[in-house]
């Protein structure tokens, strides 16, 4: 709310700058944004908080002022002291829930013409446009007190009445009003209208309809200030899509005690501006405001505080508030303005405590806390924080970058992958109201993701990089648990999952070392290096059927050996997605990878038990052999391993070539065995025995033949 | 005789220029059959009175020889080793073979260095979802549908009762529904919010606090928070306390900090004010215990918010927040 000082001033004597002012109300807790000089004068952009309606106008924020350096408070003149005539209005509220008062007065013989200079420059300080001096006078009311006031053309209400009610209550539907901004609106049947008698003739607290605007021919109007419940306005003013200064201040509660005042005080301006006579008032007050009565002990506040203050200390705090407050021995018995509806409890005023006492003259300490939390049996914390930050380790170590990306995608996105139709992967949460309709649902991979910063980065020009990241993905229950009103409240949440994902990326380039490995190798090196990391010995790579990687570069991830958990994959992306993606010139290669860290929790609690170090030395020996091109590396060695031998500590093959001077279909493997026995050293006759016969063993399984 | 001996074998020696040649120069003169053993058995036909003294000359000699063979030994070894080790050098400027580590992302660099300052003051780390339901990221929040403070927030909605998170407060309901006081914890994690400009992503980080235990106080508040900005920011960093609104706290604080680009000077990152906002705090609202059955009479707490890119954003000197996840290699190497 913009405040200009000069007029702040009016209402209480301050002897101090703008500056001082400015810094003092920041203090209280009405944040002065900005200080804007406006012809001598100093306009504060105020940020009211949503729970101090009573500061959106220059009176309470001078009422702040008057109580933070204990300085009296004035009221503008609002007293009517003699009246024209009667009123031959009637008010009929037809809904008091949302009408919990109305009050109006009659103004005659007006003389419609521009503002005074004073006035119209203090409005438009305020970022408000001037209209007409009865207008302008109902603007400027609002910023006074902060109670919105219509003013209706007297002329154009039919019946001299006015009711106040929805078209439910009226029994009519599809109503439409034209509001004094020209625009046709319907207005929902539960939406609190001012109608006379044949016609609605305002949006209740919202705005004011054209058809009785004050223009000007107006002679005569009718000035409303009345108190409108705070949701309804809400409502309303969402449901038409319609904010204005009015309906700002009634859905954070208006001050239905002061609307008299506000009332009056425009008629007196309008009397004294613009020539009017001042006639009778209407004032009907159905749902009266009960009176609130809290009780602050002393001993509550100065706890919650942390301070030691005397009752009267405390009492001075309060006392500039405009709340009505008995001392009592152990405390303070008060019942808060009508203006104050955020006042509710005692720790309400504790806040009113402290920000009249200074937060900054509350001492700083630390507590003596309870140590306690990390004995817990019950623990809340997750192991998978601490997964988590081993698994940034491992991949920052091998290089790879860490990433941050938006939740979100669109379902071409999935397509773009060929993710099959009944793969859990499309059963993805769709958000409402997303701001790009590519962000319309909750990622359940983050591929697609990690393919934007592969786009983005090659746009770039960047070459060559490898980039992880570790994030939430998100499925969907079930679609239809959404819709349906039984399903429990934890039903209705997805199914969110701690996902790391990597993406290698290089293109072909000229470079000072030679590469030995196949990129598909280094990317599963990474992967292998973390199971070690984490001791996880028993897993598997077996084919992968993925939509979207190269079917003869890509693996399925499992772990505990008999193929039970796939927990990712890892690949070679499809030359299909690398030519959708415009990036073929590049002739890239592009390894990605997905693990699903949850999955991999359990076998990662393993207590590590110490073994005893060798003592005797071992013994090893190298063999070719010559086998079917499609044998792959995990037979030969899962056969190496079933040889029924203890003396067979470890074995590797080193060596697998195929091509020219080899046999069509036929590849050579050369692998290592390594035999060591736990109590004694072995001999060289003793493992040429053994391993001949490992060999015979493996060559009858495999169909291999030995080479020399 | 011995002189000329003496001088014949330095004269060759001289001439020596391979290991090969030494070796053969050494079984010439030290040999079975070599010149001091000739001279050695040459002994037993002198006289008796005088083998001692020629035997003592020619061990003198034979002393010397093997003295300087083995000096010359030396000396070819070294000038060979010189020689491989000249045949084995590289170019020691050249870059060396190495993948570079990864560099962890700003956000997450600023999200674990906060971690470790409340961490070690006893602070535990927990989460919670990020697709919630209405009742905890508002209502347990004691922000009622209807309620002005819900204009503070733009919400992402999933449908009327499930949406994306707008703040990381809706764990400390969850967890306060699981545990018992006392305790304290923090909760980052990621936040969504309906915006996206210059300043707002539609995704950011906040980090959450809650300590709860007897007679903890506004005070407690102000001790706590004002350490971890000194430890964050510096010891010197000026720290404000003013008071502020969250519908779950009450009393309420905004917690500023002396500008650190301007030294407090005025700049327009500070929009001339000297102070930066960190962060939004305050004594747990009574209404929030009760909806998660906690007495009122017997605990208070204190909770605290802040959001991890702005934080970030000052400390690196970035002016876009949008940079955070664009994800160009070139941004991540920086950090």
């Amino acid at each position: 709310m913009r405040i200009p000082f000069e007029w702040l001033k009016e209402f209480i004597n301050l002897d101090v700058t703008a500056k001082e002012a400015a810094h003092k109300l920041t203090m209280l807790g009405f944040e002065v944004e900005a200080a804007e000089i406006v012809d001598n004068d100093v306009v504060f952009d105020v940020n009211v908080t949503p729970n101090r309606a009573d500061c959106l106008s220059l009176i309470g924020i001078a009422r702040e002022l008057s109580a933070a350096y204990r300085i009296p408070l004035h009221y503008p003149e609002h007293d009517i002291l003699a009246e024209s005539g009667e009123l031959d209005f009637n008010v009929d509220i037809l809904d008091t829930d949302l009408c919990h008062r109305y009050a109006g007065r009659v103004v005659r013989n007006l003389k419609i013409g521009a503002s005074p200079d004073w006035l119209r420059e203090r409005l438009e300080k305020c970022g408000i446009r001037s209209i007409n001096n009865v207008v302008d006078i109902t603007n400027y009311v609002l910023l006074e007190f902060g109670h919105p006031l219509h003013a209706f053309d007297i002329s154009s209400i039919k019946g001299h009445i006015i009711r106040v009610g929805t078209p439910e209550d009226l029994a009519v539907h599809d109503i439409r009003i034209k509001t004094i901004d020209s625009v046709e609106r319907e207005v929902p049947d539960t939406c609190l209208l001012i109608w006379d008698a044949e016609k609605p003739i305002a949006i209740a607290g919202i705005m004011g309809g054209l058809n009785t605007e004050v223009n000007d021919q107006t002679v005569d109007v009718f000035i409303e200030s009345a108190y409108f419940d705070p949701v309804s306005v809400r409502r309303s003013s969402k449901s038409l899509g319609l904010k204005t200064e009015s309906s700002y201040r009634f859905e954070r509660g208006a001050d239905i005690k002061a609307l008299k005042k506000a009332l009056d005080r425009a008629a007196l301006l309008m009397k004294g501006i613009a020539g009017g006579a001042i006639y009778g008032k209407i004032d009907i007050y159905p749902k009266r405001l009960t009176q609130l009565e809290i009780e602050a002990k002393f001993a509550n506040i100065n706890r919650v505080l942390g301070i030691e203050l005397t009752g009267e200390e405390i009492f001075d705090c309060l006392k500039g508030l405009g709340c009505e407050i008995d001392k009592l021995n152990d405390g303070l018995k008060i019942r808060p303005s009508t203006n104050r509806r955020d006042l509710q409890r005692e720790s309400d005023i504790i806040e009113e405590v402290a920000r009249h006492y200074g937060y900054d003259k509350i001492p700083a300490e630390l507590p003596k806390a309870t140590i306690g939390i990390s004995l817990r049996e019950d623990r809340v914390q997750h192991p998978v924080i601490n997964i988590k930050n081993k698994l940034k380790g491992s991949l920052l170590k091998s290089g790879f970058s860490e990433v941050i990306n938006y939740s979100f995608m669109g379902m071409e996105d999935i397509d773009l992958l060929g993710i099959q139709r009944d793969d859990k992967r499309r059963n993805a949460l769709k958000i409402k109201n997303p701001l790009r309709i590519e962000d319309s649902y909750m990622r359940t991979s983050i591929i697609p993701s990690l393919i934007k910063n592969l786009q983005h980065n090659i746009s770039h020009g960047n070459r060559e990089f490898r980039l992880f990241e570790i994030s939430k993905v998100f499925t969907a229950k079930t679609s239809l648990a959404y819709k349906l009103k039984t399903a429990s409240s934890s039903d209705l949440l997805p199914i969110e999952k701690e996902h790391l994902a990597a993406i290698y990326y290089k293109e072909k380039a000229k470079s000072l070392y030679k590469e030995d490995a196949a990129d598909f190798y280094v990317m599963k090196g990474v992967i292998e290096a973390i199971f070690r990391d984490f001791k996880i010995y028993e897993y598997s790579f077996m084919r992968s059927s993925e939509s979207f990687l190269h079917p003869g570069q890509s693996a399925d991830i499992f772990i505990n050996g008999q193929n039970e958990l796939k927990i990712g994959y890892i690949g070679a992306l499809s030359p299909l997605i690398i030519e959708a993606l415009n990036i073929k010139a590049h002739k890239p290669s592009v390894l990605v990878m997905e693990l699903d860290i949850e999955k991999i929790i359990p076998f990662t609690e393993r207590c590590v038990k110490y073994m005893p170090l060798p003592k005797y030395p071992y013994i090893e020996r190298d063999t070719a052999v010559m086998v079917d091109i499609s044998l792959d590396a995990s037979s030969i060695i899962t056969c190496l391993k079933s040889y029924p031998s203890d003396l067979i500590e470890e074995s590797n093959i080193f060596d697998v070539y195929y091509g020219p001077n080899m046999p069509e279909g036929k590849k050579s493997v050369a692998f290592n065995v390594r035999y060591r026995a736990m109590d004694r050293t072995l001999k060289d006759e003793e493992i040429d025995e053994v391993h001949n016969s490992l060999v015979e063993y493996m060559l009858a399984k495999t169909n291999g033949v030995l080479r020399q | 005789m011995t002189e000329n001996l003496r001088q014949t074998f330095l004269s060759e020696l001289k001439e020596v220029e391979s290991r090969e040649e030494l070796t053969n120069l050494k079984i010439k003169y030290l040999g079975r059959k070599g010149i001091i053993a000739t001279e050695l058995k040459s002994l037993s036909r002198l006289p008796a009175s005088e083998r001692p003294s020629f035997g003592k000359i020619i061990n003198e000699i034979k002393q010397f020889i093997e003295q300087d063979i083995e000096i010359k030994e030396n000396s070819l070894k070294k000038e060979e080793l010189n020689e491989q080790l000249k045949a084995e050098s590289l170019d020691v400027t050249l870059r060396g073979k190495f993948i570079p580590f990864g560099s962890q992302h700003p956000i997450n660099q600023t999200l674990a260095e906060i971690e470790h300052i409340f961490t070690k003051m006893g602070f535990t780390i927990e989460e919670g979802p990020e697709v919630e339901l209405d009742y905890y990221n508002f209502e347990a929040l004691n922000i009622p549908k209807d309620h002005p403070a819900r204009d503070m927030q733009d919400t992402f909605y999933i449908s009327e009762e499930v949406l994306l998170r707008t703040h990381t407060s809706p764990v400390q309901v969850r967890v306060m529904e699981k545990i018992r006081p006392p305790f304290r914890f923090i909760a980052p994690g990621k936040v969504y919010r309906c915006d996206a400009d210059i300043t707002h992503t539609p995704m950011f980080h906040q980090i959450e606090g809650l300590m709860v235990d007897k007679d903890i106080s506004f005070s407690h508040l102000k001790g706590v928070l004002e350490a971890f900005l000194h430890r964050m920011f510096g010891a010197k960093t000026p720290v404000r306390f003013r008071p502020s609104f969250f519908p779950f706290t009450e009393p309420s604080a905004e917690v500023d900090i002396g500008c650190i680009l301007c030294s407090s000077a005025g700049c327009r990152v500070c929009k001339g004010s000297g102070w930066l906002e960190i962060l939004g705090a305050g004594m747990v609202n009574p209404r929030v215990f009760e909806n998660v059955g906690y007495n009122t009479e017997e605990y208070s707490g204190f909770a605290f918010g802040m959001g991890i890119e702005r934080i970030a954003m000052l400390k690196y000197s970035i002016n876009d927040i949008r940079l955070f996840f664009e994800n160009d290699i070139r941004f991540l190497k920086q950090f």
